[in-house]
């Protein structure tokens, strides 16, 4: 090769690589740095807590870790964790539930987990005040109910409860048991493996505010692809 | 003072690492989870990322592992999503890859992961070919041999056959 097409090369390469450069000039981080600290502070805090959790539960030799954070009489509740009476705090293999402050419920999931203990975490939701049917494969409606779904949710669940992306990329459950409507408890439907086999997963799970203190009409025919 | 130096660095960098980390994943939301993500373990390990050499490499390097661990767990989750319809963009922001060429990202996701992640170091971070190779734990000759590949590949995208003239 001679010295000429070898700087025709080197010059070839440094447009190609600038245009490469300038093309992405006008790609840039909206993400405030209040929000990656508050991140940050949160991630510390968690692995505080989980540290002491841990310590503790080896303390008492237990598996099925169920604690409440006390705080000093003079110091503000911890991440923003509820405490006293009510407070629910309950930390398994498969899940997590915390009672905040603010009246949520979060609920974390260990997804490939999570066909694990359905029982146990429909009794820690009861306890955190969210009255809730968990299912496998059926569905279920109270008489009259609206069957529409949008996205596996019927009608008012999003006031309810919403997926909550961590920074992790993990998604969490966040309940909220005040916005549930008088007479009215939250049905969760996950689809099983053939299921979601035929729908792809999408929907993997169908959620409906469905009626207290009434015979549920359930079905073992799951949505379609949505 | 741990919030000021870090924000600094955040505010001085963060456009940067988010085009490396653009660069070598080819998805415009894909890149700024990781670039957060990668910023919040760069808080959480401030004392030792305000230390390094080179520190916004540590960024874009944690972003890419961060990148692997995510996609391993998600191959362990198969189709098991609670919330799997969850909206990720809300109605009305910006879509994920606005004011970027898709022939770009297509061009860029079209390059072996390697010859991406050369990329990212040696031109988004202008890194000389000696610290990139110490970045991703290859040789200098493998760095400058998978940039040479990757010009090769990308000359089309950028230049005109007929006239060498790169595209404006």
């Amino acid at each position: 090769m001679s010295l000429h097409s070898m700087n025709d090369d080197t010059t070839e390469a440094e447009q190609v690589l600038g245009a490469l450069r300038q093309s992405m000039d006008g790609v840039t981080m909206d993400t405030p740095v209040e929000r990656i600290a508050a991140a940050g502070r949160a991630r510390s805090r968690r692995q505080r807590l989980a540290k002491v959790s841990v310590v503790a539960a080896a303390a008492a030799g237990l598996a099925l870790g169920v604690s409440s954070y006390g705080n000093p009489a003079t110091a503000p509740p911890a991440a923003g964790n509820s405490t006293g009476a009510g407070s629910v705090h309950i930390h398994t293999a498969a899940f997590s539930v915390d009672t905040k402050t603010d009246g949520t419920v979060h609920v974390s999931w260990d997804k490939a987990k999570y066909f694990s203990d359905h029982a146990g975490l429909q009794a820690a939701l009861a306890k955190a005040g969210l009255p809730v049917i968990i299912k496998v494969g059926e569905f279920c409606l109270g008489p009259g109910d609206d069957a529409s779904l949008d996205h596996g949710q019927g009608p008012g669940v999003t006031q309810v409860m919403k997926g909550e992306r961590q920074s992790n990329g993990r998604v969490d459950l966040v309940f909220t048991p005040s916005a549930m409507p008088a007479g009215k408890q939250l049905f969760i439907g996950y689809l099983n493996a053939a299921q979601l086999a035929a729908s792809g997963g999408r929907p993997g799970s169908v959620e409906r505010l469905v009626p207290t203190g009434v015979t549920l009409n359930c079905t073992t025919q799951a949505p379609t692809h949505d | 003072m741990k919030q000021l130096e870090f924000s600094e660095f955040y505010e001085a960098n963060r456009d940067v690492c988010l085009r490396a980390v653009l660069a070598g994943v080819g998805d415009r939301q894909l890149a700024e989870d990781l670039v957060a993500e990668a910023f919040t373990r760069a808080w959480t390990s401030w004392h030792v990322v305000r230390r390094h050499p080179a520190p916004r490499a540590w960024v874009v390097r944690t972003a890419f592992n961060t990148r692997v661990s995510w996609w391993r767990r998600r191959r362990r989750e198969v189709a098991i999503d609670v919330v799997p319809d969850t909206p990720e963009v809300a109605p009305g922001d910006r879509g994920p890859d606005t004011g970027l060429d898709p022939d770009l990202l297509a061009a860029l996701r079209g390059l072996p992961e390697r010859q991406r992640e050369v990329i990212a170091f040696r031109v988004f971070l202008d890194l000389d070919t000696k610290a990139t190779a110490a970045a991703l734990g290859i040789a200098p000759g493998t760095v400058t041999a998978h940039l040479a590949r990757a010009v090769a590949t990308l000359r089309g995208h950028f230049v005109s056959t007929d006239n060498l003239e790169v595209r404006p």
